[in-house]
């Protein structure tokens, strides 16, 4: 049998917990993404959330059915993967692997990262990349 | 060379044990910070040393903090549990040595394992990779049934829900730095709010007793270091498999839940991901730790005696600091059994709140906040403090089954 005391307790832990899980979604949502040119993406920017532009300058797919494409704008190259599950979401926006040709010009907004020494901007959610222009 | 290196494996681990001691410096805060002193050393291969024995030492050491003062950093966090049931029951020095047998253990149990296993690794990633997603889901409904009661359970479901709506916002939103959105994370829910539901219970430390036994069986001892290495390579090969998750499913599908082989077994999964991230850089030129990013960024492409050298360095620097964390684990409970351990548990609290706002930003402290409150409310319910790991479950489960962007989507985040 919970004392009344602990109830308090209880009530008041999941209280703060759902009250604070409610703050950080409403940080979350209204978070806007750093836009940012591509020479000014830098280690420092690893886990923050960016929108840049770029020229698709390679693309590669991976026989796990991932693609792997790299944008560039006058000097900087970043990698762009999109991975199997996140193309599947693209096509919801009518956006096939076939879309994403070289010279393609695309925006994209997601997360900075580096994988073997390389940056890379990932994106998420099915907005997050868009065709500016073939 | 061979004397430069050894020099230098001092050096390391005179940082590694000043930032293990310090609480919630995990050592990939403490990397980047021995990597802008690249400039003093002439060789990069002095660096790599360095940044291998102040790793390594780390690693051993940070379990003191965790264990004596329920203050972990993101890795050890799950340690604090059963580390600090043990200093409260007087045998915190066996908890300690028992994360030296588990570190030292697994070393030379990984290599072996690694040594058999190194031209599979590419085909076990691909076989084992289609069925995490079940395992995870077979962790957590394993979780919630041996609550037992359905009441617990209903309550270790709602934890799970809480958790990893948690997870979910703190790891998909760059809130704070990803480097450091762990620590809050972790802290609050099994540091904090250890020591928020302690305080009331008691004014100092039990007398600590320092008899050389530990209590568990040579069977129980062998099991968890082969699941600690089993466990720890996975993490290396895994994506979105972390130190505690793969910690929690050991926990809960190898059997490890009593506290003494649990410890064993979560300090054997740091080395053993410690030193397969790092051969994980020959064999398939990825790197899956902080440090084995560090040494690639440091000497490129490795070769085979790169790594045979690394992990000398590594050997060389475990063995001398698992004879130090016993010392140290021996005479600071001599200190703190001094003393008052409310004064002392509010001043470790502070500092804990310090280093969030200072490694991250006001919405790190928030992120501390409600960790915070999840632990005192699994505390408070009277469920296991593990189902707090439904922040790394369910994000990983959404991970495997492809279901991140369509739910991240849905948040609209």
């Amino acid at each position: 049998m919970l004392s009344l005391k602990t109830n308090s307790l209880i009530l008041i832990s999941l209280f703060c917990s759902v009250l604070g899980l409610i703050l950080i979604y409403i940080a979350a949502v209204n978070l806007e993404p750093k836009q940012i040119k591509l020479k000014d993406i830098t280690p420092e920017l690893v886990g923050r959330s960016v929108l840049t532009t770029g020229e698709i300058v390679y693309r590669k797919s991976h026989e796990a059915g991932h693609l792997f494409l790299t944008i560039s704008d006058a000097d900087t190259k970043i990698a762009v993967p999109l991975f199997v599950g996140y193309l599947n979401d693209l096509r919801e926006n009518d956006l096939t692997e076939d879309d994403f040709q070289e010279g393609t010009k695309i925006s994209v907004c997601g997360l900075v990262d580096e994988y073997q020494g390389q940056l890379q901007v990932i994106p998420r959610r099915k907005d997050d990349i868009k065709i500016l222009s073939d | 060379m061979i004397l430069e290196s050894i020099l230098l494996v001092f050096v390391g681990m005179g940082i590694g044990i000043f930032a293990g001691l310090t609480p919630g410096i995990h050592v990939n805060t403490t990397i980047p910070i021995i990597m802008s002193l690249s400039f003093l050393l002439p060789s990069p291969y002095y660096l790599a040393v360095l940044v291998v024995s102040v790793a390594v030492t780390e690693m051993f050491i940070d379990y003191i903090p965790s264990i004596f003062l329920g203050a972990p950093e993101a890795d050890t966090s799950l340690s604090v549990l059963p580390g600090h049931r043990l200093l409260l029951e007087g045998r915190g020095y066996e908890a300690i040595k028992l994360t030296i047998l588990g570190g030292v253990g697994t070393l030379l149990v990984s290599l072996i394992f690694i040594a058999i296993l190194a031209n599979y690794f590419q085909l076990l990633y691909e076989v084992s990779r289609p069925f995490v997603q079940y395992l995870i889901m077979g962790v957590m409904l394993f979780m919630i049934v041996t609550e037992k009661k359905p009441k617990k359970m209903l309550f270790s479901i709602l934890i799970l829900l809480l958790t990893g709506i948690f997870g979910i916002l703190v790891l998909n939103c760059s809130l704070v730095p990803a480097q450091e959105v762990l620590f809050p994370s972790l802290t609050g829910m099994f540091g904090v709010s250890t020591l928020l539901l302690s305080i009331s219970e008691r004014s100092s430390i039990p007398k600590q007793k320092e008899d050389s036994r530990i209590l568990i069986s040579k069977k129980e001892i062998l099991k968890s270091l082969f699941l600690a290495s089993i466990a720890g390579i996975a993490v290396g090969f895994l994506p979105a498999v972390g130190i505690s998750e793969a910690g929690t499913m050991v926990q809960y599908l190898g059997g490890s839940g009593e506290a003494r082989s649990f410890l064993i077994t979560i300090s054997g999964i740091n080395v053993a991901n410690d030193v397969f991230s790092l051969v994980s850089v020959f064999l398939l030129g990825n790197p899956r730790s902080g440090t084995s990013v560090a040494i690639q960024g440091i000497l490129g492409e490795l070769l085979f005696f790169d790594v045979v050298y690394l992990i000398g360095v590594i050997m060389l620097t475990a063995g001398i600091a698992a004879i130090l964390t016993k010392y140290l684990g021996q005479i600071i409970p001599k200190y703190l059994e001094k003393a008052n351990y409310k004064i002392l548990t509010v001043s470790v609290i502070i500092f804990i709140t310090s280093l969030v706002l200072l490694l991250t930003n006001p919405l790190g402290l928030l992120i501390l906040f409600v960790s915070t409150s999840l632990g005192l409310l699994c505390g408070y319910l009277e469920i296991r403090r593990s189902h707090c790991m439904g922040i790394l479950l369910i994000p990983s489960l959404l991970f495997f089954t492809n279901l991140n962007g369509t739910v991240l989507s849905i948040l609209g985040i």
